[in-house]
């Protein structure tokens, strides 16, 4: 006993004796105003944009970042109990610009904007900071995007394929499954060599905990971080939520890696720097966002990319997600969003209710990349979907009101129809590209025309079982990637072995 | 338009300098007028706080806050001063003297909006910060 205690004083006593302390300057500045997280302060002159000022409070240290630097004051954000802060206080300046850990060691866990951990699995053995806001890569270190994120959904991966340093938009009305398309595309990403970040902006910290749950269950948060700015988080928590996510993803981009990002959801953002805009008393603009909302916005999407080989070959992928009200499309923050993003894809209450989930919307929906991010296979048999499910809808709105239709008319109801069926899928069930392939090449092919629509759900579900047992077929499609003609008489075979097997077949 | 404290100020600073002391009397009887005309009475704490700091930063004066744990010897204050000037080019230093116990040892310098803190609690504070870390 008496000897570890003795060690404990020997390295005290080393310690100390080998302590230098030295005089610092400090720039100092004094509260003149605290209110609702936001602190003017008087003198600091040298203070940076973003820096990091400490209030000397009585009960202890508080953070807080620089804002708005003004003639004779300091405007600050405060991270942390603001209500500790009196008028008068002591606030000194670091030198130090607002910066998170990165690393490996973030993954696989949940952490607040500040880089804290919120999981309790103890603190983040890192000793990598990366600065929240970097200006985004410039033209020479990037390349055009060209590899696909497979999202493992039907509707989105034919209709409005997502490449890997694209920002694709999921915008839609509250409860239409805009995260749920999120979680599972991040499900999917399993053995797809991507690390993710999901940012949680103004969410309910129990919607989060099931979300981190369930990744936990699918073994997705093995290469996820999940960043938590929760409802109960203060505006400025909220704020550099994303920024903070953003830096972590850059951290992988640095080391040549690819990455998704998830802002859920950009909305809630845009309130909270409202609300930090209006408290700093700068002008208010249209809905009394201020002027720069835009660029709150653009600076962030713009950091995602993807490098070409000389700058590591890495890439960031972001999904924002916006909330519209009522399916506002043309209100300042979604109208914003939509032309800073390379497509959007838009969920449609119409579709929801009618039992076609995820509820995507053909017409409105695009992807601005388009089929370069698609593996040929898919290329081949996905080429015209976007469009007949556009077409499918317009007619069959059409075709309500008329009994006679044509032949041609009605071969592409069934069809679309047909279509529509395919396009439903359950959550957290994302597909193979391989098992896409082989849907979308039987329906196209008319080798679905037989079957009723109201099973043909029931035929998707065997089919894939079917293959699951006799899988050289989606072995080779995933290895060669392309559709020949020699890999097409083996699927064509498949099929129609399968066919066989089921009784429920119209003549 | 609404008149800033600092042109206030700057304004009356240029009226006084170089003038008497009977019309720097004139003068601040027409300022205090002018500041009732203006409904701006109310202000005058700020301004004549902001014309002091100019008044200083003309002159090359250094308004320092020099608070130690005891009183110090005039060589100490006076190699402070010389410290100080040669710091911040100032031509006079206003050094105004406070004793707080608190500090155990060694004293801590204030000015403009820096501070230099040299006292035996920083120094501890650190230790401990150090240590606990």
């Amino acid at each position: 006993m008496s000897t570890t205690k003795d060690f404990i004083v020997e390295q005290l006593k080393e310690e100390i004796a080998g302590f230098k302390g030295g005089i610092t300057e400090k720039s100092t500045g004094r509260v003149l105003k605290i209110f609702d997280g936001i602190a003017l302060v008087s003198g600091l002159s040298e203070a940076m944009m973003s820096e990091i000022l400490v209030f000397k409070t009585a009960k202890g240290e508080v953070n807080g970042v620089a804002l708005n630097l003004e003639e004779d004051q300091v405007g600050v954000i405060i991270f942390g109990d603001y209500t500790a802060i009196k008028e008068g206080d002591e606030v000194v300046a670091t030198k130090k610009i607002l910066e998170v850990p990165v690393g490996e060691a973030l993954i696989g866990r949940v952490v607040n904007p500040l880089g804290e951990p919120m999981d309790g699995k103890g603190k983040i053995a890192t000793t990598k900071f990366y600065p929240i806001e970097k200006i985004a890569p410039g033209v020479i270190t990037r390349d055009p995007v060209k590899q696909s994120v497979q999202t493992g959904i039907k509707a989105i991966d034919a209709m409005i394929p997502i490449g890997r340093g694209q920002r694709e938009l999921i915008i839609g009305d509250r409860q239409l499954g805009k995260t749920a398309i999120a979680i599972d595309t991040i499900i999917n990403q399993k053995g797809e060599n991507m690390k993710c970040v999901y940012v949680a902006i103004g969410q309910k910290e129990s919607k989060v905990a099931n979300i981190v749950a369930k990744l936990e269950a699918t073994g997705a948060m093995k290469y996820t971080t999940v960043v938590l700015a929760g409802a109960s988080a203060s505006a400025s928590l909220l704020y550099i939520a994303p920024y903070a996510g953003c830096a972590m993803a850059e951290y992988f981009l640095d080391q040549g890696e690819d990455v998704l990002i998830i802002y859920d959801d950009l909305s809630k953002h845009a309130v909270s720097y409202r609300e930090i805009s209006l408290l700093l008393r700068r002008p208010p603009g249209r809905e009394a966002y201020p002027g720069d909302v835009f660029y709150l916005h653009s600076r962030l999407l713009e950091r995602s990319c993807k490098l070409n080989k000389e700058y590591g070959g890495g890439s960031i992928t972001a999904l924002p997600i916006i909330e519209t009200q009522a399916g506002d499309l043309s209100a300042y923050i979604p109208t914003n969003v939509i032309s800073i993003t390379d497509g959007q894809i838009f969920l449609e209450p119409d579709l929801f209710y009618k039992g076609n989930r995820p509820a995507v919307n053909a017409g409105l929906s695009v992807s601005r990349v388009g089929s370069a991010a698609q593996i040929k296979a898919m290329k081949k048999v996905a080429g015209k979907m976007r469009l007949e499910a556009a077409q499918y809808r317009e007619l069959a709105a059409f075709a309500q009101f008329g009994s006679d239709l044509d032949s041609e008319t009605k071969k592409k109801l069934s069809r679309g129809q047909r279509l529509y069926e395919i396009f439903k899928q359950d959550q957290y069930q994302p597909l193979s590209v391989a098992k896409q392939v082989l849907i979308y090449y039987t329906l196209i092919n008319g080798l679905m025309d037989d079957v009723p629509v109201e099973r043909v759900r029931e035929f998707e579900n065997g089919l894939y079982k079917y293959a699951d047992l006799h899988d050289e077929v989606l072995k080779v499609i995933n290895t060669r990637k392309e559709l020949d003609e020699a890999l097409e008489v083996q699927v064509k075979t498949l099929i129609s072995d399968y066919k066989t097997t089921v009784e429920y077949l119209v003549k | 338009m609404k008149i800033s404290k600092q042109q206030y100020a700057r304004s009356l600073y240029e009226a006084i300098s170089d003038k008497s002391d009977k019309e720097v009397k004139a003068i601040i009887a027409g300022f205090v007028s002018i500041l009732a005309q203006h409904h701006d009475l109310d202000r005058g704490a700020e301004i004549i706080q902001n014309f002091q700091e100019l008044w200083s930063l003309e002159r090359g004066e250094l308004r320092v806050e020099l608070t130690s744990a005891r009183r110090l010897e005039p060589t100490v204050k006076a190699s402070i001063v010389d410290y100080l000037k040669n710091k911040t080019g100032a031509s006079s230093i206003d050094l105004q003297e406070k004793i707080d116990v608190n500090l155990i040892g060694g004293f801590v310098l204030g000015y403009n909006s820096s501070v230099l803190d040299g006292s035996l609690r920083n120094s501890l504070t650190d230790l401990k910060n150090k240590i606990s870390n």
